[in-house]
């Protein structure tokens, strides 16, 4: 059972893909939680809509690719371009004229590019972990990252078992991986999100979500052009006047920590630095995430 | 002592009454606490200053008619507008742009005025239980003195005391009831003598033309309230609910007017402002934080399972003996949880010990209030009324607790540990929602207890504080998450906390563990004495005797009358050796000096030397007479007069373990004492034994709670 339910459902056509939307609560400001990376869909702020909707007006959508979206297999609808196009749509739909806009991973990006484009509709801007294309030092992913080399021959995930994945099978960001053997994937990326211990409810959620998809949508989603580069990365914090608001885990295996205080340098934002924590607080430190969101909103009203 | 004396301060003349400024602090934005004057003046605002001085830029003022200000007595003289105007030339004499302006009751309408006529002079307003015209509920009480203000009612109490007549006539108990009436909370002796003795500084003349100036020729009410609906200006109100000055719904309907945030504060009468200092000072903070903007850009949060386990560790500064056995349990407590991160918040002298030990003294420490400077100031040559010099620190404890909550809000220690910190247990018990980790109470005494001299008053007194505190524990069991008594249950003075109250003895029985008393030092066996004597350059066949007054700087009186006595003493007893440590407070010099007299100001690991010397010559303190005990030494000790605690609670325990010879300082003169040194020096004793894993047993009761 969901602890909240919505109090509107409802799709938006955008260039010919269809979005599921949904909408809680009814305070003031609204709030708009970005999806993410298709790999999973809009269900992952479960731990947030709840809390958020008792004091404002949440709204959440899927992305293409997963949830209650269409799952198109050209790039274009997951181009970056789109996916804030995908936002305005969704705002648009919803009735929002403003929203404080909240953006996990990938997806601060979009948030970053709706906050330096469209000010007008965007009341305030929280970024977690985010995943754009600033320079955070070399990781252990970046070794072994090679999504358009041939199948890698790997063994299985360790995760399904409680163990741990060595950093070489980050060679399973592979779209012919993908294709092939997406579960698999989707247990090893997993285990690198949630490297907090004991955070098996997680990652379970996360590997059902993301085989409500297939490995071919992301193999789609990942299109040259698809992610804005540096330069334009920094052309839009410079752009960025609504106040701002970073969160990430110290221990982020997917995204560096260096990343989020360069960004929150740049957008003159709060940096909050999560000790401890991973590529996913919201699931995994729900209540500092929920009570940080809430500061930030509380002072911008 | 004040906890926090200004950066400036001066006059401002206004046309021949001088108007008094103090200026605290250097931060931003500017403050300005205005006081309902003359019926007290700016150190009503005592609990609050140090606190926002380390935030922001504080300046007060005394309003004419008391404090420093200047006494005009003519009804002319006290007007609003000419209030209104010497608080504008203290922003000009200050360079104050503009401030966020803080009034009490009636200062509240001189702020409205102000902010109406000069808006760029105000940028907010925090008005506490504001005493403006019209707005909400007005008392009965007020509108009947009104009404009958030229009357004349011979053998008037009470509210009939508030006419033109009782003010100027019975000026003390006029404020001695108007105070009474407002203090509703109980335990509010301390707030109710000082709002008095502020009050009596002015006059009934003055405050009589104050009350007549005060109201005269008001705006109509539209008027009135159109200026609280202009304001213009961010307003936060602070009102008490029993509030018998200034209704609470006056303050209600004040912020409604002016748009602006209200803090009720439940069961809390007129004076939050002393009376509960700690909720005002974070209520004002949480304003005008949010008037700046977070200017906080980077947050650390750890998550729970991340986190080193921290204890703080908050050691009474009063004396050095907290301090060494604070030091021997936290070594305890690191063998039994070796990962054990423990910070200090402690003060000098408490910290001279710590760095020696290379303990980790937490940064915000420098910015305490010194106790032991205050207790200093209280006392004057063999005396130190304690218990009142514990009473008029209440403005040091607060600003040393606003400085520990800071600490412990943002530490994320899972422990904090308080031997005898006072402000800790006494604030958490009052704003319980504060704490924060577990909290080990420890003390080595229980319970105040009235010194004859104090007659009636103190007995009063004291029960009041044993009171109190035995509702705290009552109603807050949760504060305490374990409290240890530092001794054992036989050393507990089996007296009463007062008529009505428990047995002391019992009381503390029922709640609190009992660790064994604690050295810090581990005595020297018999057999190793010898030894020990010859290493600290003590002569074969020398008697030595050790006059030592502790680090507190009260003493003087002491070491002077036993350094008279020594060449009495040395006539009888030739080869008598003293040596007299004075201290870090009392320059060796100053004092007089004999032939084979030793004056020193400072000896290292000074407990060796009392435990092998031949006679102690010592102070009532618990640490230095229970060192002396625990290595079977024979001892003069001298209470401090009106010091209850080494006249009541020490002395119990020192007569149980046999231990000592207790003389009186006022009646024993420089023969006497030289017949005392003659008769004791190198005796024998067998004193009951001396535990010496107290410091375990006290770090294991901790140790429980990690």
């Amino acid at each position: 059972m969901r602890a909240c339910e919505p109090i509107v459902e409802g799709h938006v056509d955008r260039d010919g893909v269809t979005l599921g939307y949904q909408v809680f609560g009814g305070g003031e400001p609204s709030i708009l939680l970005l999806p993410t990376w298709t790999v999973i869909h809009s269900r992952f702020w479960k731990l947030q809509v709840p809390y958020l909707a008792r004091h404002y007006r949440v709204i959440t959508y899927d992305g293409p690719g997963n949830g209650r979206s269409d799952r198109p297999l050209e790039a274009t609808p997951y181009h970056h371009s789109a996916q804030v196009a995908h936002a305005q749509a969704v705002l648009d739909a919803t009735g929002t004229s403003r929203a404080v806009v909240v953006g996990l991973s990938m997806a601060a990006n979009w948030a970053l590019e709706l906050a330096a484009t469209d000010p007008d509709r965007v009341a305030g801007l929280v970024v977690i972990c985010p995943s754009v294309a600033l320079p955070a030092g070399r990781s252990q992913r970046s070794d072994h990252f090679a999504p358009l080399d041939p199948l890698p021959d790997l063994p299985p995930s360790a995760v399904p078992a409680g163990g741990r994945d060595p950093a070489a099978q980050w060679a399973k960001y592979n779209l012919e991986y993908w294709r092939k053997h997406h579960e698999d994937f989707l247990w090893f990326f997993f285990g690198q999100a949630f490297n907090e211990p004991h955070s098996t409810k997680p990652i379970e959620d996360a590997v059902a979500w993301g085989l409500e998809t297939t490995g071919e949508v992301l193999a789609a989603h990942h299109s040259p052009g698809a992610y804005p580069d540096e330069a334009t990365v920094r052309h839009w914090c410079g752009q960025v006047s609504a106040p701002a608001l970073v969160m990430h885990g110290d221990i982020d295996q997917i995204s560096p920590f260096a990343r989020g205080r360069l960004l929150a340098e740049l957008i003159n934002g709060q940096l909050v630095a999560l000790e401890g924590s991973g590529h996913v607080p919201l699931a995994r430190d729900p209540v500092r995430v929920n009570r940080a969101l809430r500061e930030f909103v509380e002072r911008l009203t | 002592m004040r906890a926090l004396h200004p950066d400036q301060s001066g006059y401002v003349d206004r046309d021949g009454v001088p108007i008094h400024y103090e200026v605290f602090g250097s931060g931003e934005p500017t403050l300005l606490l205005v006081p309902p004057s003359p019926i007290t003046h700016s150190r009503i605002w005592k609990a609050l200053v140090p606190y926002l001085a380390r935030h922001y830029r504080v300046v007060t003022l005394d309003g004419r008619g008391n404090g420093r200000s200047g006494r005009p007595t003519d009804v002319a003289a006290h007007t609003r507008t000419e209030n209104e105007r010497d608080i504008v030339a203290v922003l000009d004499a200050t360079d104050t742009a503009e401030a966020v302006v803080v009034a009490h009751c009636h200062a509240t309408w001189w702020a409205v005025d102000i902010a109406a006529e000069h808006p760029d002079r105000v940028c907010a307003l925090v008005a506490i239980e504001p005493g403006v015209p019209y707005l909400g509920r007005s008392q009965p009480h007020w509108m009947e003195a009104a009404r009958r203000w030229d009357d004349v009612i011979e053998n008037a109490s009470g509210w009939a005391l508030c006419t033109r007549h009782g003010i100027v006539n019975e000026h003390r108990k006029w404020v001695e009831f108007f105070f009474g009436a407002q203090l509703v909370e109980p335990h509010s002796t301390k707030q109710h003598d000082d709002a008095v003795g502020w009050a009596l500084e002015s006059t009934g003349v003055i405050l009589a033309a104050s009350e007549e100036a005060q109201d005269a020729e008001p705006p109509d009410r539209s008027e009135f309230e159109r200026r609280c609906r202009e304001l213009g200006v961010p307003v936060l109100v602070i009102h008490g609910d029993r509030d018998v000055c200034q209704h609470v719904e006056r303050g209600r309907a004040f912020a409604e007017l002016t748009g602006g945030e209200l803090v009720v504060i439940e069961g809390a009468g007129h004076l939050t402002i002393a009376r509960e200092p700690v909720r005002v000072n974070q209520a004002i903070r949480t304003f005008v934080d949010r008037l700046k903007g977070s200017d906080v850009k980077i947050q650390h949060w750890t998550r729970g399972l991340s986190r080193r386990k921290r204890a703080l560790y908050v050691s009474s500064p009063i004396g050095l003996g907290h301090a060494r056995r604070d030091v021997a349990i936290v070594k305890e407590l690191k063998r039994l949880e070796p990962d054990l991160q423990v910070d200090w918040l402690a003060q000098d002298p408490v910290t001279h010990v710590l760095k020696a030990e290379g303990e980790t003294i937490h940064p915000a420490s420098r910015w305490l209030a010194s106790e032991s400077a205050h207790i200093a100031s209280e006392a004057a040559g063999h005396e130190l009324h304690c218990f009142q010099a514990l009473r008029n620190m209440d403005e040091i404890l607060v600003a040393n607790f606003m400085i520990f909550q800071e600490v412990v809000e943002e530490g994320l220690y899972d422990l904090v540990i308080s031997d005898e910190a006072w402000d800790i247990d006494h604030f958490w018990h009052e704003n319980p929602e504060l704490k924060r980790g577990s909290h080990v109470w420890m003390t080595d005494f229980v319970g105040f207890l009235p010194m004859p001299e104090g007659g009636e008053r103190e007995e009063f007194l004291t029960a009041d504080y044993n009171a109190e505190m035995i509702e705290h524990v009552a109603r807050y069991p949760r504060i305490r998450d374990r409290a240890v008594f530092v001794g054992n249950s036989d050393d507990v003075i089996p007296e009463s906390f007062g008529p009505g109250l428990p047995k002391i003895r019992d009381w503390t029985e029922d709640h609190f563990a009992f660790s064994g008393y604690i050295t810090g030092f581990t005595p020297p066996d018999p057999g190793d004495v010898e030894g020990m004597r010859e290493e600290l350059g003590f002569l074969p066949g020398e008697k030595v005797v050790l006059v030592t007054v502790g680090g507190s700087g009260v003493g003087r009186a002491l070491l002077e009358k036993v350094i008279d006595a020594y060449p009495i003493a040395k006539a009888k007893q030739p080869e008598l050796r003293m040596i007299v440590v004075t201290g870090p407070r009392i320059v060796p010099e100053s004092l007089p000096n004999h032939d084979g007299l030793q004056v020193h100001g400072y000896v290292d690991r000074l407990y060796r030397h009392l435990s092998v010397c031949d006679l102690a010559v010592v102070q009532g303190g618990l640490t230095t007479t229970m060192e002396l005990t625990a290595a079977q030494r024979p001892f003069l000790y001298f209470p401090l007069h009106n010091h209850f605690e080494q006249t009541f609670h020490v002395r119990y325990r020192l007569d149980r373990y046999g231990a000592g010879r207790c003389l009186d300082f006022a009646t024993t003169d420089p023969d006497q004492i030289a017949d005392a040194i003659v008769a004791e020096v190198g005796r024998e004793v067998s004193y009951l034994p001396v535990e010496i894993d107290g410091a375990l047993r006290a770090a294991e009761l901790v140790s429980e709670l990690l």
